[in-house]
C-alpha cells in the first residue's frame, strides 16, 4: 500500500512567535495523500488548514514561522529539509496549488497568456513561443472560450470564475502529480463554484493528479472528496472517508459541524431544538499557549474529566477504510463511550 | 497598437511635441546658432528684440544674443534634469525596493537615512551639497540627485510594500518563482507608475532647481549661459529691458510644463486598468 501514497505528512508541526507567545497554528498533522485521490480538509478559520499547505511548500514565513517537527514525505524525500531551490523546482512542476482569492492571484500589469507561459517556462526549457502556445492549449482546456484572442488580455477583463480557471490553468499547465487547493471556491457564487469543482474533478481524474481540497463547507467535501480530515485548533480530529464521516461522525465537533447543516428533514442533534438550526456553542480557542487539554473541551457536550487533563491520542477505529479520531471517547481509555 | 494609443493620448502627446521641440533646439544648436552666446558687443547692450537687428528676443547688458544664450543653455538644463532624475531614480529605487523587498533591519535603516534627506528642504540640500562639492556644472547633477533618492526610495519602497503582499506574490512563489524572478518580472512592473510619474515630476523640478542653483550663482557659471544665471543677470536691468528675463523664463515655463504633461499622459497610458475608462 505505501508505495500507492504520492505525499505522506508525518506530525507536521508548525509553530508562529508572536507578542503574545507561541502560536501552535498546526500542531501534529499527519496524512496521506494517494495518486489521484481527492483529499478533503475541512475546519474553521484559524484551524490550521492553509498553514499545513504552506508549510508542505515551505511557503511559511520564517521567521515568524517556524516548522517545529513532523516529515513531509514526496517521492521518498523529506521537504521540510530539502533546500530552496530544490522546493523551487518542485513548485508548480510536481505540486501545484491555487489560492483563495483569484482576484488578487493574478498578477495584475501581465497578461493572462504570459502569465500561465510563465509558469510552464519556468520548469520545461520551452522557448516563448512554444510556451504561449501551450498556454493558449491550457486556456482552452479549462474552457475558456476563443482562447487565442483572450491570451492577450488582462485579468481585469476577466470574471472571478474565469480568473480562478486561470489559475487552474496555470496549476495544472506542468502536469503536476498533487494539487493544492486552498478555498478555490470561497471567493466564488455557488454556480461558478459548481463549475470550478467539475473542472478540478475532471481534470484529476483525466491526469490522475491528487487533490488537497481545503475548504470549510461540507457540502463540497461530499461532493468532491473521498477522504476526509476535519481539522480543529491546529490537529486533525477525525479523519475518515465520506460515508464513514457523514453517516457515523465519531468526534463531537464533526457531529456539530454536521448538526450546523441546514438540512429539509431534521432530526433534534444534541439535545438542541428541532426548530432552530444547531450551531456550536463558544469559538475556537486561542491558540497561544495552549494548555495540555483536549483543545474542543470547553464546547464539547460531551466533555469528561480526562479532556480537561490530557490531549486525546490519536486512535484508530474500525470504518469503511481505515480511520482515526482523536477522542477520549473513543480511545478505548476513555469511561463509558455512550 | 502602442504608437496609435499614444497619438490618442492629446496630453501625452502635446508633452512630448513640447519635449521634442526642445530636444531638436539642442540639435540645431550644435551646428547653428544665430549669434556667438558669450561673445560681448558693447555695441548693441540691451537691444529690444527686432527682426531687422536678427536679435529675436533682444539682447543682455554685454549685448550678447538672447536667443542664442537660451539655445545653448538648454542643452545644459536637459543634460542636467535628465542625468540628475536618472541618478536619483536608479540609486533610490534600488533602494527603496531593496528596503521594501527584504524588510527588516535593512528596511529601518535605509528608510532613516531617507528621512535625514528628507528634513532638509530640497533647495537648501542642494545647496549644502554644491558648497560641499564645489561650482561645477557636473556637482549639480550630483545635488540634484541626492535631493532625488530619497524621494524615489521612500515612492517605491511604499509601492512595493503594497504589491508584495498581493496574492499573486505567493502564487508566483507557489509556482516555483525565485525571488529575484518575483522582483524583476512581478514587482517591479506593479510599481512602475508611480515611479513614471515620479520620473516626470522631478524632471521639470530638476529643470527648476538647476535654474535656482544657476540663478544664486551656485550652478552653471557665467559666462557659460544657463537660463538661471540669464535670470539672475537679468535681474539688475529687468525694468528696462524685460526680454532679459522672459524669454529665458518662458523657456522654464514651457520645458517644465512640456515634461509634466507627458507624465500625466504616460501615467494614463501605462495602466493597464485605466485603459478601458477613457
Amino acid at each position: 500500500m505505501t508505495e500507492d501514497y504520492v505525499l505522506k505528512v508525518e506530525g507536521l508541526a508548525t509553530h508562529f512567535s508572536s507578542a503574545g507567545g507561541l502560536v501552535k497554528a498546526v500542531d501534529g498533522v499527519s496524512f496521506e495523500l494517494r495518486r489521484g485521490e481527492i483529499l478533503g480538509i475541512v475546519g474553521e478559520s484559524g484551524s490550521g488548514k492553509s498553514v499545513t499547505n504552506l508549510s508542505i511548500l515551505g511557503l511559511v514565513q520564517c521567521p515568524p514561522g517556524k516548522i517545529a517537527g513532523g516529515r513531509v514525505l514526496y517521492r521518498e524525500r523529506d521537504l521540510l529539509g530539502a533546500p530552496e531551490e530544490e522546493l523551487r523546482a518542485l513548485r508548480g512542476k510536481d505540486i501545484s496549488m491555487i489560492f483563495q482569492d483569484p482576484l488578487t492571484s493574478l498578477n495584475p500589469v501581465i497578461k493572462i497568456g504570459r502569465q500561465i507561459s510563465e509558469a510552464i517556462r519556468l520548469h520545461h526549457g520551452l522557448g516563448r513561443r512554444e510556451a504561449a502556445a501551450k498556454a493558449v492549449e491550457m486556456l482552452a482546456l479549462i474552457g475558456i472560450p476563443d482562447p487565442e484572442r483572450r491570451a492577450g488580455d488582462y485579468p481585469h477583463q476577466f470574471s472571478g470564475g474565469m480568473r480562478q480557471r486561470v489559475m487552474i490553468a496555470m496549476a495544472l499547465s506542468c502536469d503536476p502529480e498533487i494539487l493544492i487547493a486552498d478555498e478555490p471556491t470561497t471567493a466564488l457564487d455557488v454556480t461558478i463554484q459548481a463549475q470550478i469543482l467539475d473542472l478540478i474533478r475532471n481534470l484529476s481524474s483525466r491526469s490522475k493528479t491528487a487533490v488537497i481540497l481545503v475548504t470549510h463547507d461540507l457540502g463540497v467535501v461530499a461532493g468532491m472528496c473521498e477522504e476526509v480530515c476535519v481539522m480543529y485548533a491546529g490537529r486533525i480530529v477525525e479523519r475518515a472517508s465520506v460515508d464513514d464521516l457523514f453517516y457515523d461522525p465519531l468526534h463531537p465537533y464533526t457531529r456539530g459541524l454536521l448538526a450546523s447543516i441546514p438540512r429539509a428533514e431534521r432530526a433534534p442533534e444534541e439535545g438542541g431544538n428541532p426548530d432552530r438550526l444547531y450551531s456550536i456553542p463558544g469559538s475556537p480557542p486561542s491558540l497561544v499557549d495552549m494548555p495540555d487539554a483536549c483543545p474542543f473541551h470547553p464546547r464539547c457536550p460531551r466533555a469528561m474529566d480526562i479532556c480537561r487533563r490530557a490531549q486525546p491520542p490519536e486512535t484508530s477505529v474500525a470504518g469503511l477504510t481505515p480511520r482515526t479520531v482523536r477522542c477520549w471517547l473513543h480511545s478505548g481509555e476513555g469511561v463509558d463511550a455512550g | 497598437m502602442k504608437a496609435p494609443a499614444f497619438a490618442r493620448n492629446s496630453i501625452a502627446l502635446s508633452g512630448a511635441i513640447i519635449v521634442g521641440l526642445y530636444l531638436a533646439i539642442v540639435v540645431v544648436s550644435f551646428f547653428w546658432l544665430p549669434f556667438d552666446p558669450v561673445k560681448m558687443d558693447s555695441d548693441h547692450s540691451l537691444e529690444a528684440p527686432s527682426i531687422a537687428s536678427g536679435h529675436l528676443c533682444g539682447t543682455d547688458e554685454y549685448g550678447r544674443d538672447i536667443l542664442s544664450r537660451i539655445m545653448k543653455g538648454t542643452f545644459v538644463s536637459l543634460v542636467i534634469s535628465l542625468s540628475a532624475t536618472a541618478m536619483g531614480a536608479v540609486i533610490g529605487v534600488t533602494m527603496g525596493v531593496w528596503a521594501g523587498f527584504l524588510g527588516g533591519r535593512w528596511d529601518h535603516w535605509l528608510m532613516r537615512a531617507a528621512d535625514v534627506l528628507f528634513s532638509f528642504p530640497s533647495l537648501l540640500l542642494a545647496i549644502f551639497v554644491m558648497a560641499v562639492l564645489g561650482e561645477k556644472t557636473w556637482n549639480v547633477v550630483v545635488a540634484i540627485g541626492i535631493v532625488y533618492i530619497p524621494q524615489f526610495a521612500r515612492i517605491s519602497r511604499g509601492a512595493i510594500l503594497v504589491v508584495k503582499t498581493n496574492e499573486f506574490v505567493r502564487a508566483a512563489r507557489s509556482n516555483g518563482a525565485g525571488s529575484g524572478f518575483i522582483l524583476f518580472r512581478h514587482l517591479l512592473p506593479n510599481i512602475l507608475v508611480p515611479i513614471i510619474v515620479q520620473v516626470s515630476l522631478s524632471l521639470s523640478v530638476a529643470i527648476l532647481l538647476e535654474s535656482s542653483l544657476s540663478f544664486l550663482g551656485l550652478g552653471v557659471q557665467p559666462p557659460e549661459p544657463s537660463w538661471g544665471n540669464m535670470l539672475s543677470a537679468a535681474r539688475n536691468v529687468m525694468v528696462i529691458a524685460p526680454w532679459t528675463a522672459v524669454y529665458p523664463g518662458l523657456a522654464i515655463v514651457f520645458l517644465v510644463l512640456g515634461f509634466n504633461l507627458l507624465g500625466d499622459g504616460l501615467r494614463d497610458l501605462l495602466d493597464p486598468r485605466l485603459k478601458n475608462i477613457r
